[in-house]
């Protein structure tokens, strides 16, 4: 994994967000950690991925406070906060049970396209009809 | 034989437990000397700490010191002079009240609140499988968990049992003046006579030692939480006998290097 460009971002059931952290900590942390970037630098980036899929007013919440859909977003954008992510969506349909299709979190990936370099989504074979015309 | 062997069982287990948590206390001893570890995000982490352990605690811890402090020095100061003692106040203030009674109280208080808070957090944390998390985001989780949970310990124990020492002085001033009709300059001067820089010294490397293993102990048993629930109660109940053995030793063998 060292040499690949790319980083691999899990956004998983099995990899859940630290739940005595608030979301805006949660992504923010990536950064921090990785990129020793002060936290007043790194919240209006933050801020701005937010915002981008309608999601400010979580920002402050905890991973408890948060329903499934929030989850999942607080969980794929703190994937692509890690420089040049692969992010790997790992069965989407775990974390958001009630979800009809895949069309929510395909808008939800285009619309932060330029914060990751690659996503690949992993679920089982018989999820496929979710996924309409992407499993073709 | 089977007496034996029991105790020889316990022995090697208390042995194993007792390395483990010297091994465990250098690997962190190493990360707080490098320069690497104090990320932006363990800067966060260790703001956050120190605001819950030494801020948040402190209504309560200065409630508790001054209605005991005051209850202590009172019943103290009175017995000096039932006995015809007064000449050692100050010994008693310095030797006793700032070197040994401080720390120590100001450690219970610390333990009870954080030291078990700690202890339960990182449990469940590994329960959660929030420990796996940070490991899929090739985040350190001793950089960015631990160091700075000990290295708040250190700085909480000192600044609050130094807290702790000054409220019971100022409390000291009053009774003195009560008691014995002392005015504030001959109270300093009894202070400063007693003051030993050794004593304090000791004093100050003990509140280091405390806040160091009172916080290291709860964490190390907290890693040792299973992905089930029930393993909670069990570290924690485990790492809270074992902070309080360690407490007991530190005081014993602070005691020991004082006579030497």
């Amino acid at each position: 994994m060292e040499n690949n460009p790319q980083q691999a971002a899990p956004v998983s059931v099995d990899v859940p967000l630290i739940s005595n952290q608030s979301v805006l900590m949660n992504i923010a942390l990536i950064k921090q950690y990785h990129e020793n970037m002060p936290i007043a630098q790194v919240e209006p980036i933050v801020f701005n991925a937010l915002r981008r899929l309608n999601l400010e007013d979580i920002a402050y919440k905890r991973n408890p406070d948060l329903n499934d859909e929030e989850r999942f977003f607080a969980m794929l954008l703190r994937a692509v906060m890690v420089r040049d992510a692969l992010v790997i969506i790992d069965r989407p349909f775990k974390i958001i049970p009630h979800l009809k299709n895949i069309d929510n979190i395909f808008q939800a990936l285009k619309s932060i396209e330029d914060l990751y370099l690659n996503c690949h989504i992993y679920d089982y074979e018989w999820m496929r009809e979710k996924y309409g015309e992407l499993s073709k | 034989m089977v007496i034996l062997e029991n105790i020889g069982r316990a022995v090697i287990r208390l042995i194993k437990s007792f390395t483990d948590i010297i091994y465990f206390a250098w690997k962190i001893l190493i990360r707080i000397f490098n320069c690497n570890t104090y990320t932006s995000a363990m800067r966060t982490v260790l703001t956050d700490q120190i605001y819950f352990t030494s801020v948040q605690i402190l209504p309560i811890f200065l409630i508790v010191s001054i209605v005991f402090g005051s209850l202590l020095i009172g019943v103290l100061f009175l017995q000096l002079k039932q006995l015809g003692l007064t000449q050692y106040i100050g010994h008693v203030l310095m030797g006793f009240i700032v070197t040994e009674f401080s720390p120590f109280i100001t450690v219970l208080l610390i333990t009870l609140r954080s030291g078990s808070a700690i202890n339960t957090e990182i449990a469940v944390m590994k329960v959660n499988k929030e420990m796996s998390a940070l490991e899929a985001f090739r985040i350190d989780a001793i950089n960015y968990l631990l160091v700075p949970r000990v290295i708040n310990g250190v700085i909480s124990i000192v600044l609050l049992s130094t807290l702790f020492s000054v409220t019971l002085l100022g409390s000291g001033l009053l009774f003195s003046n009560l008691i014995f009709g002392m005015n504030i300059d001959a109270y300093a001067t009894v202070l400063l006579n007693s003051a030993s820089f050794s004593d304090i010294v000791v004093a100050l490397l003990k509140s280091v030692v405390f806040g160091f293993f009172i916080i290291l102990i709860p964490i190390r048993f907290g890693l040792q939480a299973s992905h089930e629930l029930t393993s909670v109660p069990v570290v924690v109940a485990r790492g809270m006998v074992n902070v309080f053995a360690a407490v007991l030793t530190i005081e014993v063998l602070s005691l020991i290097i004082k006579l030497l």
